[in-house]
C-alpha cells in the first residue's frame, strides 16, 4: 500500500493513486512554531505583535480585527512607516523548543512537516488598516502599498530563514483569502502587480531550502488567479469552492497545480449537520472531479471543523467513496 | 466632452481627488445640480453592472463610490431643501452575531448612489434595533439586512420576522453570501439580490419606485 505521502505524489503528478488523498492526511501541522498571538477563546481580546487589536466577542465563531478610527494600526497609508513596528519575537531560540520537539517526531515517510502561515500578505494589509483602506490603497496610493507589502515580505523572508534553520519544514501552508464566494477581491492584474512577486520570492526561497510542497489557502472564488498561483510556485490550492467549476480547472491546469477542497464548510459544517448531507457533498464532488489533481477536503482549511464531528464524518465518507471508486 | 460627462467619467474611474473640482466647474458652466447628480447616479449604475458581471472588482467599486460621495458633498448645499430626488430612507445593518461588513458597505454605497437616504446601523445589529431605527427616522421605506455566516442565518430570519411583526407594511431586503432567493422567500423577506451591483435595482423594484 502507498503511504499517505506517496499517494499524494501519485495524485498531484498524474500517476496511479490507490485512493483519494483524504483531506490533510499527508500533512502534520506543527502549530507550536512562534506565530503572532491569537485570541484564546470567546470573550477575550489581545493586541498582537504588530499592534493589531483582535476581539473575540462572546458567543461568536471567531476573532475579528478591530478597525475603528482609534484602533486601526495604519491610520494613513502614506505614513505607514510611522505606525508599523516589525516584530522579532521569532528570533528568540527558546520560542522554538516545542516546535522542534514535535517536528522530530513526525514520520516523514507518511507526512510532510507542515507550517501553517497566517496572515497572508493581502490579509496582513487589511488586518493593519481595514479591508476598505487596503483595497482602495492599491489604486489610490500604490507606492505606499508597494512599500508596505515589501516590508511584510522581508519580514516573511527573515522568518523563513529562521524557520528553515530551526525546523526544516517540508511543506508550507500559506493562508491568504483572496475573494468572496463568487469573485476575487481584486483583478488578476492587480494581484500580479502587488502580490505575485512577493509570494514568488518567498516560495522560491522555501523550495531552495528543503520545502517540497507549497499549499495556498483561499476558500473563495479565485479561478482567475490560478495562473498567478502556478507562477508563484503553489503546488496545491486549498479551499477551492465549487463556484470555481473545479472539473474545468482540473482539465485546464491539472499537472501544474492540484485543487483541494470542494466540500463547502458553510453547507456541511453547521449545528444541525448530519451524515446524509455530508455523504451527498462528498459523493458529488469526488465523482465530478475524479482521481487526479484533486483532493476532497472541507474548504475552511486546517484539520478542524467549527462543529464537533464534522471533520471526522467527512474523512469517513471519503474513505467509503475511495473504496467504491478505486 | 461636456462638463457633466467629465464628472460621469471621473466617478466611473474612481478619481475621488478630481471629482469635486469637476462638479464645481459643471455648476459654473450652468449645469443643473439635479442633472449632475443624475449623471453620477447613472455612472454608479454602470459600475454596479460591471461589478455584477465580473468586469470590475471590489476596489474599483469602492473608489467609484468614494468619488461619487465627494461629488455629492459639493452638490448638497446647492440642493439643500430639495428632496424630490430622494427615494426615501433605508435602514441597513449586518445581523446579530455577525461582524462582516464589506458586502454591507458596498450595498450601502450602491443604494445611496441610487437615491436612498441611508442609515447604516453597522454590524452585530439585534433584531429590535432595526425596528427602533425605522421608528426613529423619517420616511423609512426599506430595511436591508446582511448576513455572511451560515451560523447567523437564524439571526437574519429573526430580524425579518421581528420587523414584519412590528411593522407589517415595511419592506425588507436581505442578502449576503449564504443567502439565496429561496431562503429569502422562506423567511418572509420582500426581496433578495446576489450582489451590490443588482441591489439597487431590486430595492427600487420592492418599493415600487
Ligand atoms: C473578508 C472575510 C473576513 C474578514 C472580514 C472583514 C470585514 N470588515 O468584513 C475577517 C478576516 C475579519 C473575517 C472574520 C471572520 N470570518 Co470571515 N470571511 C471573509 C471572506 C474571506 C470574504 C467575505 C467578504 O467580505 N466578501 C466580499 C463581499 C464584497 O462579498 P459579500 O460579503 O458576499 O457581499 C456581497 C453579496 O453577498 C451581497 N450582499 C451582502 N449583504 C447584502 C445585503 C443585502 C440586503 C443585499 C441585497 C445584498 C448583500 O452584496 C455584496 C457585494 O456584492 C469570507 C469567505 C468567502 N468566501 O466569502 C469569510 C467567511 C464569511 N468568514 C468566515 C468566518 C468563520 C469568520 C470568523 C469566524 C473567523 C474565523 N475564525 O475564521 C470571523 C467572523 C466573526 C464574526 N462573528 O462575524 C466563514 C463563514 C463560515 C460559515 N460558517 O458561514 C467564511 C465563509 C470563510 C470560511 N472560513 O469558510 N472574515
Amino acid at each position: 500500500m502507498l503511504t499517505a505521502k506517496q499517494n499524494l505524489q501519485e495524485t498531484i503528478k498524474g500517476g496511479n493513486p490507490e485512493r483519494f488523498v483524504n483531506q490533510n492526511e499527508f500533512l502534520e501541522f506543527v502549530y507550536e512554531v512562534p506565530m503572532t498571538s491569537y485570541c484564546p477563546g470567546p470573550g477575550t481580546e489581545i493586541v498582537d505583535e504588530w499592534g493589531i487589536l483582535w476581539r473575540w466577542p462572546e458567543g461568536q465563531l471567531g476573532p475579528f480585527p478591530v478597525h475603528d478610527a482609534e484602533n486601526k494600526v495604519i491610520k494613513d497609508i502614506t505614513e505607514w512607516k510611522k505606525y508599523v513596528k516589525v516584530p522579532d519575537h521569532y528570533k528568540n531560540p527558546d520560542a522554538w523548543t516545542d516546535a522542534k520537539e514535535h517536528a522530530k517526531q513526525i514520520d516523514q515517510n507518511e507526512k510532510y512537516v507542515t507550517i501553517m502561515f497566517f496572515p497572508g500578505i493581502f490579509e496582513m494589509t487589511h488586518s493593519l488598516m481595514g479591508m476598505e483602506d487596503a483595497l482602495m490603497g492599491l489604486y489610490e496610493e500604490p507606492e505606499a502599498m508597494h512599500e508596505l507589502i515589501d516590508c511584510y515580505t522581508n519580514y516573511l523572508l527573515d522568518y523563513a530563514k529562521v524557520l528553515v534553520a530551526e525546523i526544516e519544514p517540508t511543506a508550507i501552508y500559506q493562508h491568504d483569502d483572496l475573494g468572496s464566494q463568487i469573485s476575487s477581491f481584486m483583478s488578476p492584474d492587480v494581484f500580479k502587480e502587488f502580490f505575485l512577486p512577493s509570494y514568488k520570492k518567498i516560495f522560491s526561497f522555501y523550495k531552495e531550502n528543503g520545502v517540497e510542497l507549497i499549499l495556498h489557502h483561499s476558500d473563495s472564488y479565485a479561478a482567475n488567479l490560478v495562473p498567478s498561483m502556478i507562477e508563484m510556485g503553489v503546488d496545491i490550492w486549498q479551499g477551492v469552492m465549487t463556484t470555481n467549476n473545479i472539473p474545468a480547472l482540473i482539465k485546464e491546469y491539472g499537472g501544474k497545480i492540484t485543487f483541494m477542497g470542494g466540500i463547502h464548510s458553510g453547507e456541511v459544517d453547521f449545528p444541525e449537520w448530519n451524515e446524509a448531507i455530508i455523504k451527498e457533498h462528498v459523493d458529488r464532488i469526488c465523482q465530478e472531479c475524479g482521481k487526479l489533481y484533486f483532493i476532497p477536503n472541507l474548504t475552511q482549511g486546517a484539520d478542524v471543523s467549527s462543529f464537533p464531528g464534522v471533520y471526522e464524518a467527512v474523512t469517513a465518507e471519503i474513505d467509503r467513496i475511495s473504496k467504491e471508486m478505486f | 466632452m461636456s462638463k457633466v460627462e467629465a464628472v460621469k467619467a471621473l466617478v466611473e474611474a474612481g478619481k475621488s481627488k478630481k471629482v469635486a473640482d469637476a462638479v464645481q466647474e459643471a455648476l459654473k458652466a450652468g449645469d443643473k445640480a439635479q442633472d449632475i447628480l443624475d449623471a453620477m447616479v447613472a455612472s454608479m449604475g454602470v459600475v454596479g453592472d460591471k461589478f455584477s458581471s465580473g468586469e470590475i472588482f471590489v476596489p474599483e467599486m469602492l473608489i467609484a463610490a468614494k468619488a461619487m460621495s465627494k461629488g455629492v458633498e459639493v452638490l448638497k448645499p446647492v440642493m439643500a431643501g430639495d428632496s424630490s430626488s430622494s427615494l426615501g430612507t433605508c435602514i441597513m445593518g449586518t445581523v446579530a452575531g455577525d461582524l462582516h461588513d464589506i458586502g454591507k458597505n458596498l450595498v450601502v454605497m450602491m443604494l445611496e448612489s441610487a437615491g436612498f437616504d441611508m442609515v447604516d446601523l453597522g454590524v452585530d445589529v439585534p433584531a429590535e434595533r432595526f425596528v427602533e431605527a425605522a421608528k426613529e427616522n423619517d420616511n423609512v421605506v426599506l430595511i436591508a439586512c446582511s448576513g455572511l455566516l451560515t451560523t447567523t442565518m437564524p439571526a437574519l430570519k429573526e430580524a425579518v420576522q421581528t420587523i414584519k411583526a412590528a411593522m407589517p407594511e415595511m419592506k425588507v431586503i436581505v442578502g449576503g453570501a449564504p443567502v439565496t432567493q429561496e431562503y429569502a422567500n422562506e423567511i418572509g423577506a420582500d426581496g433578495y439580490a446576489p450582489d451590490a451591483g443588482s441591489s439597487a435595482a431590486k430595492a427600487k423594484e420592492i418599493i415600487g419606485a
